[in-house]
Order: structure tokens, then C-alpha cells, then sequence
């Protein structure tokens, strides 16, 4: 059962190498999915609105597991150095635990990811959109959210609908049992504004004239950045997962080989 | 005297030929995209229509009468028994149901120097060309509402119906009309579907999510293994190391009394 001192060496250096490696990718995790929870583009209403908002879960929980790997990569470091049993036992079974957790958020990005089509962007943006008989204060409070953040997306990137503005003339909507077609025939944030933030030219607007309106679709502007999240935790968690599966087995080797 | 008639004739004949093919057109889907929606239907005004109606010292205006395509089977007369153009509102005839209702007036177009196209791009001069090229029927959502609205009222239309239009010359000082085109070819306002009906099923699943899953199911399923296999290996390792150890103690006790007895 004795191993030769050499092989025992190369194991511990291996194995805190590997918890070196585990512990700043801990880090790394931890600060993307900060970076991806505090929304830079402005568009968790929409997906709050969908119910459907999972990849944000899949955030939180890595914020969380990438601490404690790096809080866990500290442990096994010691518990190698020193080959302690114990040390390393709670070290395996904590691993074993956020390997779980870890394992839950990639799996949820992944499959919520899946969910986020045009259609449910087009069917939510309809139905809510400036939308005024609201049924309760949370019917309310995710049609404010969906007004307030389509407008601020027809705005800064100079898109129109989900699919283009065609979506305004093709389907009922909230908007359109409020403001008739003749005056809107869709959403003044659509038009080209100018410097003081009114249309440049309301009739060409309505008309549909190009370069008056915004012709584009808006799609590709929401799923960019939540397809970035989406991806960038599940992969990202994934190769963690991969990289400590191998230190785990590594670990679960030495201790049970060392003596008491 | 036969080849003046022969003339008036051709004359005639040039004007009822020219009548046949002129009708009025849908603004250019270069220039109006959006057309026609639920409620407006944007029309090129008649350049060129009228000009051989023209006398140079008189005045004209243009009347755009507008009708639901049913309409054409109770009444499509835009003039009564004299030859002046009817004086129907949007109200009076049901929105077109019953018969033609004036929909606008304006100014004969200018058939020497058009509109053009490229100037829509200046910001200046779009709302000019625009005024100038078209007129979009139902463009007023206010005038029906307005008690002291007096101009002609240009509501907007309903949407899924089919319209058909027509323009009519009339000298503005005899009232009479002069001329005019032929009704339009049937065109049809927008309908729209309702937004319950759009599916948001996502359909077969991402080759991503299937990798990630499978993958990651199978190393938790190996590290479960691994573990198991360690502990139970450490506790039969110690458990043989345990009886070594006895064995080796119950020596030892054996062996330890006898020297207390001999010295003893």
C-alpha cells in the first residue's frame, strides 16, 4: 500500500495545482455572474414578465458556488500540504455538495436558454406593451416593466417590434386598443427622433417612409445578451465542473491512501 | 368637313381610351411602405390624369371620392341629375356602405414638375413631397368627433374591408365636373390576428443543453462511485491495520509479565 515518496509528492503537487486552478476559476465565476445578475442591458423586465426567468436563477447560484469553491480550494490545499483525513474528508464531501449546486445552474441556463424564442418575446410584447386594464398589482407592475424597457430598447438601438414593425400592423395588441391606427399605426419610439426627442417627421413616420422610421427588429438586440449569459454561465460552469471532476477523483485517491 | 369630324372623333375616342386606363394608384411601396394598414390607405394623387381637361384660364379642383366595394351594387353615382359632384359625407353614407362620400379636396396636381423621389431623404423638404405625391385616406381620427369640425372629414376606414376610390375634376367656378377616373381596383385595409394565438412552444431541444446535461450526469454519477469506492476501501484498509494491530498488542501483554515474575 505504500506508495514510493517520489509518486506521493507529484500527487500532493498535482492536487494543489488543481485546487489553485479551481480556486480562481471560483473567483472568475463569482464575478461573472455578478456581472450578468446587475443586467447591463436593462432587459430583466422581459424576462420577469415571461415567467421565464431562470437564467437568473442559474446566476445567483453561480455567484454563490463560486465562492465556495474558492473558499473550498483553500481547505483542500491545506488538507493535501498537511495530509490530514479529516481536513480532506469534509473537503470531499463539501466539493460533492457544490459540485451539485454547480451542476443545477449550468443544466438551467441551458435549458431556460431554449426557451427564450421570438415568438414569446412577440407574444409578451403585445400583451403587454402600454397595456391599461390590469387585472393586479403584479399584472401591473410587469407592464410597466415591459413598457419601460421596450422604449428604452426602441431608442438606443433604433429597432421597432420583435421581428420588424410589421408586428404593430400584423397582430392585436394592448397598444393598438389604445391608440388608433390612423395616429399609430405603431409606437412613436419606432419613428427616427431627432436631438430634442421627438420625431423627425411624423407623417413619413406613419407612412412607413425609410429612413423615418426604425425598420429593423429588436430581437437580436434582447437575445445577444441574454444568449451571452446564458452560454457564458452553462459553459463556464461546465468546464469547472469538468476540471474538478479530475482534482475530486485525484483527492478521493490520496485520501484513501494516506494513514491515519 | 369629314377629316374635322374624323378628328373630334379621334379626339373623343382619345379621351374615353385615356379615361379606361386611369385610375387611382397606390402610393409607391418604395416610398410608403407601411400601406395600406388597418385603418389609412395612401393614394399617388392623379398627376397627369386630368390634363387634357385643362383650360389654362380656369380654376379646378380635385374631389377623391371614396366607397366600400359592396357599396358599388346599391349606388357608385359620384354626380347627381346636373353634373355637380355629390356632396356626401363619411356619416351619410354609413362610411362608404350606402355610397360614395368625399374623402378630400385639394388642387390639381402639377404635372410639369413632379415631386421628386430623391428629395424624401432631405428633412427639410419630405413634408413637402409627401403632400405634394400623395393623400392618405383616413388620416383624421378626430374630425367624426368634433362638432365644429367643417371641412371635408377624412375618418379612418375599417379594417378588412375592401375600398375602391376615384378622382373627379370639377371647375370650381361652374361647380360642374369636368372629368373623371375610373374607380380603383378593389384594394383591401388590413386584419389583424389575435396575439393568444401565437405559439411559444420552442419546439426540439439545443444541442447545447443535451451535451451539457448528459455530460455532467455522467461525472456526478463517477464522482459518486469514486467516493463510495474510496471510503469503503479506506474502512476495509483500517479495519485490516485494526487486527494487525490486536494481534500485535496481546503479544506484547504475553510477553511483558514474565520478567515481573522472575525478578520477582
Amino acid at each position: 500500500m505504500a506508495k514510493s515518496g517520489d509518486g506521493i509528492r507529484i500527487l500532493q503537487g498535482l492536487l494543489v495545482f488543481g485546487n489553485v486552478v479551481i480556486g480562481m476559476c471560483g473567483i472568475a465565476l463569482t464575478a461573472e455572474c455578478i456581472f450578468f445578475v446587475s443586467d447591463p442591458h436593462g432587459l430583466y423586465p422581459l424576462l420577469e414578465a415571461t415567467e421565464n426567468d431562470d437564467i437568473y436563477a442559474a446566476a445567483w447560484i453561480g455567484i454563490f458556488v463560486g465562492f465556495a469553491l474558492f473558499a473550498l480550494s483553500i481547505l483542500g490545499i491545506v488538507g493535501v500540504i498537511k495530509s490530514n483525513r479529516t481536513l480532506l474528508l469534509v473537503y470531499i464531501i463539501l466539493m460533492l455538495i457544490t459540485y451539485a449546486f454547480e451542476m443545477a445552474s449550468c443544466i438551467t441556463a441551458a435549458t431556460q436558454r431554449d426557451f427564450l424564442t421570438p415568438n414569446l418575446f412577440l407574444k409578451q410584447m403585445l400583451e403587454r406593451y402600454n397595456k391599461s386594464d390590469t387585472d393586479n398589482n403584479n399584472d401591473k407592475w410587469m407592464a410597466e416593466g415591459v413598457t419601460k424597457t421596450w422604449d428604452e430598447l426602441m431608442l438606443q438601438k433604433h429597432c421597432c417590434g420583435v421581428r420588424g414593425p410589421s408586428d404593430w400592423q400584423e397582430y392585436a395588441s394592448a397598444f393598438r386598443s389604445r391608440h388608433k391606427d390612423a395616429d399609430f399605426p405603431w409606437p412613436r419610439n419606432c419613428c427616427v427622433m431627432d436631438a430634442q426627442g421627438s420625431p423627425v417627421n411624423l407623417d413619413a413616420c406613419k407612412l412607413g417612409v425609410p429612413g423615418y422610421y426604425n425598420s429593423n427588429g429588436c430581437y437580436d438586440a434582447i437575445s445577444g445578451p441574454m444568449n451571452t449569459q446564458a452560454w457564458g454561465v452553462a459553459w463556464f460552469g461546465f468546464a469547472i465542473l469538468c476540471w474538478t471532476f479530475c482534482v475530486l477523483l485525484g483527492t478521493m485517491f490520496y485520501w484513501s491512501r494516506i494513514e491515519y | 368637313m369629314c377629316s374635322s369630324w374624323v378628328v373630334l372623333a379621334f379626339c373623343c375616342l382619345g379621351q374615353l381610351c385615356a379615361d379606361q386606363s386611369l385610375k387611382p394608384q397606390l402610393a409607391a411601396p418604395q416610398l410608403a411602405t407601411n400601406n395600406p394598414t388597418l385603418t389609412t390607405v395612401a393614394l399617388e394623387k392623379p398627376f397627369c390624369m386630368f390634363d387634357s381637361s385643362l383650360h389654362p384660364n380656369k380654376s379646378y379642383t380635385i374631389y377623391l371620392y371614396a366607397m366600400k366595394e359592396t357599396a358599388s351594387a346599391i349606388s357608385s353615382l359620384v354626380t347627381d341629375s346636373s353634373g355637380k359632384p355629390l356632396d356626401s359625407t363619411f356619416q351619410q353614407t354609413s362610411g362608404g356602405q350606402l355610397g360614395p362620400y368625399k374623402a378630400a379636396l385639394f388642387d390639381v396636381p402639377n404635372c410639369a414638375s413632379p415631386p421628386r423621389f430623391a428629395d424624401v431623404g432631405d428633412v427639410n423638404k419630405v413634408s413637402d413631397v409627401l403632400k405634394q405625391y400623395l393623400f392618405r385616406v383616413g388620416d383624421d381620427g378626430t374630425c367624426l368627433y368634433d362638432p365644429n369640425f367643417l371641412a371635408v372629414c377624412n375618418p379612418p376606414l375599417a379594417p378588412d374591408t375592401t375600398y375602391r376610390f376615384k378622382y373627379v375634376l370639377l371647375d370650381s367656378t361652374e361647380g360642374i365636373m369636368k372629368d373623371q377616373t375610373l374607380w380603383s381596383d378593389p384594394i383591401k385595409t388590413r386584419r389583424v390576428k389575435l396575439p393568444l394565438k401565437i405559439d411559444t412552444w420552442p419546439g426540439r431541444r439545443s444541442g447545447d443543453m443535451i451535451v451539457i446535461t448528459s455530460i455532467l450526469s455522467v461525472l456526478v454519477f463517477l464522482l459518486l462511485a469514486g467516493f463510495l469506492a474510496s471510503v469503503s476501501s479506506a474502512a476495509m484498509g483500517s479495519k485490516d491495520s485494526s487486527t494487525e494491530t490486536r494481534c500485535m498488542s496481546q503479544t506484547i501483554q504475553q510477553s511483558e509479565p514474565r520478567p515481573q515474575l522472575s525478578s520477582e
